[in-house]
């Protein structure tokens, strides 16, 4: 379906064209239950996004010597191993990130992204390109994590980031906060993406009609 | 590709994982223990304004405070803040109660001679975001526990039915939570209050 010619950037790939929330539909699980606040869904973002570049980079690094038959045993090991150290790092790094990160870093390895990236990328191509992907992927991760934390915030709490938008008489839509809400944004937010794509496409395709007789003329 | 190479693969890599687990957990140890004693730290001074120092007891099973020289414990601890001069601010008790969503882990701060809750702040919760977790954050709500008379069991009343001192005026919206904190203060205090009398004054000398 894709009519590009040039390979994509792995970076930018997933930060638009493959983005996990909005166009994989991957991660769904942090993506519902961590973003009823900005803060939250950044610090996710950017935890999945560290582990991804740590995983991705050492499943490159070793592609050639996996066994085929045990790769996911393999990926899911090395994957738990980063997000472990990680979990430690931070700890013993940084008191406010250890604060604001702490309780996600462990629910990353249950994020089928990063193995999902492991599978797809990080075990056919080389390092440097399959941690760009992951950088690509995680940032992507977070931007879509971003976005319904700011629909779920605003509208749920009546806050930005912690900051009060609207003055003391706002009643905060609690169902925002709520699973429900989670849902709702995240339907809001694929259809506005969907739309969107739809009518690039449709661009797309009258602009190669337009051109198409020009250059049989020619 | 036979069975014995896949097992070689996954046992080395293994070996692997787990020593770099093993490895960065020893050069990270003593660094992370530092810093959660920073954080129960934060905290106290939180509770208690001004503190300077403090003891910390443990509570052994038989009801005795002992001195906790350091290191992990399960027994719930009590500390004991004292400003510059050594006097006696207060105690900060760790209690825990079932909440809306799961156990609610909470600190309070409690003065022995006036037998008043003087703070309160959750350590950790899973209460409904939005609703029950303000028990941690909403303003009027935890200044409630300002000087909240504990020499009567407290309790969490209906929002804007408080008349009492030691009463606790629930959050509107989080009435469970609410309740919850009201049950857990009222039960540690009930379990507390006769350690704190009996060993007063071993508390107010800090040994």
């Amino acid at each position: 379906m894709s009519t590009t010619t040039t390979p994509p950037n792995p970076f930018l790939n997933g930060l638009w064209r493959q983005n996990p929330t909005f166009v994989q539909i991957l991660g769904m699980c942090p993506t519902l239950a961590i973003t009823n606040s900005v803060r939250n869904a950044i610090a996710m973002g950017l935890a999945t996004a560290f582990v991804l570049v740590i995983s991705n980079g050492l499943i490159a690094a070793i592609r050639k010597h996996v066994p085929k038959q045990v790769r996911i045993a393999t990926y899911i090991a090395i994957i738990a191993t980063a997000v472990t150290v990680t979990d430690y790092l931070v700890k013993a790094i940084s008191i406010p990130v250890y604060k604001a990160l702490g309780p996600f870093i462990p629910l990353i390895v249950a994020n089928c992204l990063v193995l999902e990236r492991a599978e797809a990328f990080a075990a056919k191509k080389p390092v440097i390109p399959s941690m760009m992907d992951g950088a690509g992927m995680g940032l992507g991760f977070a931007f879509g994590l971003t976005c319904l934390g700011t629909v779920r915030e605003v509208l749920g709490a009546g806050t930005f980031l912690s900051i009060p938008l609207f003055g003391p008489n706002f009643e905060p839509w609690v169902l925002f906060l709520l699973p429900p809400g989670g849902f709702i944004s995240l339907a809001i937010w694929l259809l506005v993406f969907a739309t969107f794509r739809e009518r690039k496409q449709r661009q797309l395709q009258a602009g190669l009609t337009e051109i198409q007789p020009a250059e049989v003329r020619s | 590709m036979n069975s014995v190479v896949m097992i070689r693969f996954l046992g080395v890599l293994s070996l692997i994982c787990g020593m770099l687990i093993v490895g960065v957990n020893i050069v990270t140890h003593g660094r992370i223990q530092i810093n959660q004693e920073t954080i129960l730290r934060e905290s106290l001074i939180q509770l208690l304004p001004g503190m300077d120092h403090q003891t910390v007891y443990v509570i052994e099973p038989s009801g005795e405070l002992a001195v906790h020289t350091g290191g992990e414990t399960t027994a719930k601890r009590l500390f004991a803040g004292y400003d510059k001069g050594g006097k006696l601010l207060g105690v900060v008790l760790e209690a825990n109660e079932r909440g809306y969503a799961d156990i609610i882990s909470a600190m309070y701060a409690y003065s022995p001679s006036a037998k008043t809750v003087t703070g309160f702040t959750v350590v950790e919760m899973r209460e409904t975001p939005g609703l029950g977790n303000k028990i941690g954050t909403d303003p009027d709500f935890l200044a409630n526990f300002k000087a909240l008379d504990a020499s009567h069991p407290i309790t969490a009343v209906k929002h804007g039915t408080k008349k009492n001192p030691w009463e606790i005026d629930a959050i509107s919206g989080a009435t469970i939570s609410s309740r919850a904190v009201g049950r857990l203060l009222a039960n540690s205090i009930r379990e507390m209050e006769p350690v704190i009398q009996r060993n007063k004054e071993r508390i107010e000398r800090g040994n």
